[in-house]
């Protein structure tokens, strides 16, 4: 038993240390001088320097970038949170005949391949002249946030106590009420979870960004991968340390979501 | 909680209609562009009914697409189910609660980078000179060069074993707090009955999870189909066509290559009809 109990630890240490090991690498990376990234044997010592850093912070297409991926992301999120909670909370506790049709067509919206989506929209905002422009982008991605919301917001909504709520309405609240004082904040950490899952996907999302812009509403992703693309002598440092800066937003939520996956197995067991 | 209110109605029609209109609009005029020749460097088109679908049928390079597409959803949703369910069941197994935490955090970073960053940092890794996953490989045949990204052989799992990276990780996490939620007894009983550890694992806990495990396989096989962005940036569907999936074909004929619009839209169109009817299907036994 003892020999197996200790290699089942190494190859969990193991599997932990290839987890993150690639991006706190590509991060010492960004701190690097492009001789000191480019030898046979990694190095480990080094003097630093934010000279990448600065080059990527000081880009107006980083920052344009940037800029557009908040407000794109941003807008999206808000909109889903809009429209998605309500919709959720409603098929949650007011459960019809078309409930079980309307969860799966939510569901549904995620088997659309992107290109399937990204063509005709490509050729829709061209001829309504919204293309390369943040609106576009912005009503595509609420397609994403909208169904991704609804779709883990539900049973967040079942997993609140019917109890409170009849008490809520025994108490003389309205059903309005009940959604707002009652439902929402008895949720709220369920929701929040699934609201920082909805932006984590279209922070990451490329495909849709790639083929919606051209210049003006290019994304953080896509200027990211466009800066490989700089002829033979690649920057490396300065890619690197546009990783790292890409990187950074989705890994804010790190810890909203695990705390997020904890709640919804919680509530399993009971 | 039958009461009489507006609440239904004001909450889910104008979001129903809204997301349908914003999914039906696209698919509708998807097909639309499918059954004409538009392409992108002139404005006049005109209907060529099934004709895009019909060259599709004798297009290799669209034939060896769908064959990458198959062997892209088959290699990544194995490998990532092996090793979700692997390390689940040996957090599970050997690590404190304390420790378990520790991990599941670790595990989950991977699937929270965008796929640009993933993609950008393991091709870095595999870079031949100077990348740090081939480093062991220099080192033990002393500075011989190994390329698994531009070998048309290694390609296609060089690739793949970024999304599995991604994606097994954060499903061990999930397996694990599966097996959390499972009653003790069963573990307990088959433990008196002096049952190996594996073997519990093999016949009593997986099987009882066998429901959620295969909604995760499900959920897996969805998101496996968007591989556009990791082999966009670490292959561009190289070398030659070995890592070229559908979306990536897609992509090329109607943007980089020809601007082919309508012919990458049928593509498209095909692609859809193909996941939503096996989905679709899917789904229903998964629920039954």
């Amino acid at each position: 038993m003892k020999p197996g109990r200790l290699i089942g630890k190494a190859i969990l240490v193991l599997a932990g240390f290839l987890a993150v090991f690639p991006l706190l690498w590509t991060a010492l990376n960004a701190l690097k001088n492009n001789v000191d990234i480019i030898t046979r044997v990694p190095r480990l010592v080094f003097t630093p320097t934010w000279a990448n850093i600065s080059y990527i912070l000081g880009r107006d297409s980083v920052l344009t970038g940037l800029y557009n991926s908040v407000v794109a992301c941003g807008s999206a999120v808000l909109i889903g949170v809009v429209l998605g909670l309500p919709a959720a909370y409603a098929v949650a506790r007011y459960p019809n005949r078309w409930a079980g049709d309307i969860q799966f067509f939510v569901l549904s919206l995620r088997f659309l391949p992107p290109v399937a989506v990204a063509i005709p929209l490509m050729v829709i905002w061209l001829q309504v002249g919204l293309y390369d422009t943040l609106p576009a982008l912005i009503i595509t991605y609420c397609l994403l946030t909208i169904s991704v919301i609804m779709w883990l917001a539900i049973p967040a909504f079942q997993g609140v106590p019917k109890e409170i709520e009849e008490a809520a309405f025994v108490d003389g609240y309205g059903a309005y009420s009940v959604f707002w004082r009652i439902a929402l904040p008895v949720a709220a950490r369920s929701l929040a979870g699934a609201v920082a899952f909805s932006f984590v996907l279209v922070w990451n999302e490329f495909l849709i960004a790639l083929m919606l812009s051209s210049s003006n509403a290019k994304t953080l992703p896509i200027v990211a991968s466009e800066l490989s693309q700089q002829g033979m002598n690649v920057p490396w440092g300065i890619l690197n340390a546009s990783v790292v800066l890409l990187s950074l937003p989705p890994l804010l939520f790190l810890g909203v979501l695990s705390g997020f996956l904890n709640s919804v197995f919680r509530q399993k067991k009971t | 909680m039958a009461r009489r209110t507006s609440l239904p109605v004001t909450f889910v029609v104008p979001t129903i209609a809204i997301l349908l209109v914003l999914s039906m609009v696209p698919t509708l005029y998807a097909i639309v562009i499918a059954l004409q020749n538009r392409e992108l460097s002139t404005p006049d088109y005109s209907w060529v009914w099934l004709s895009n679908f019909y060259d599709l049928f004798f297009d290799r390079r669209f034939l060896n697409a769908v064959w990458v597409s198959v062997k892209w959803e088959i290699v990544t949703v194995v490998a990532t189910m092996v090793v979700a369910i692997g390390l689940g069941v040996l957090m599970f197994e050997v690590a404190s609660p304390r420790l378990r935490n520790v991990y599941c955090l670790l595990f989950i970073v991977p699937v929270l980078l965008p796929r640009v960053s993933a993609a950008f940092v393991w091709k870095f890794a595999y870079h031949p000179l100077y990348g740090i996953a081939t480093y062991p490989y220099r080192l033990i045949t002393g500075g011989l060069i190994f390329d698994p990204l531009s070998k048309p052989a290694t390609a296609l799992f060089a690739v793949a074993s970024v999304d599995v990276w991604q994606w097994g990780l954060f499903f061990a996490v999930i397996v694990l707090k599966l097996l959390e939620t499972l009653p003790p007894q069963p573990i307990e009983a088959a433990r008196l009955d002096h049952a190996r550890r594996w073997q519990i694992h093999a016949y009593v806990t997986l099987p009882m999870l066998k429901a959620p495990l295969i909604s995760l396989m499900f959920v897996k096989m969805i998101e496996s189909l968007r591989s556009f962005d990791l082999i966009y940036v670490m292959t561009r569907g190289g070398p030659g066509v070995a890592t070229e999936t559908l979306d990536m074909y897609a992509f090329s004929q109607g943007f980089i290559e020809s601007g082919k619009v309508s012919y990458a839209s049928a593509m498209a169109v095909l692609m859809m009809i193909a996941t939503v009817i096996t989905f679709t299907m899917l789904w229903k036994r998964v629920q039954a």
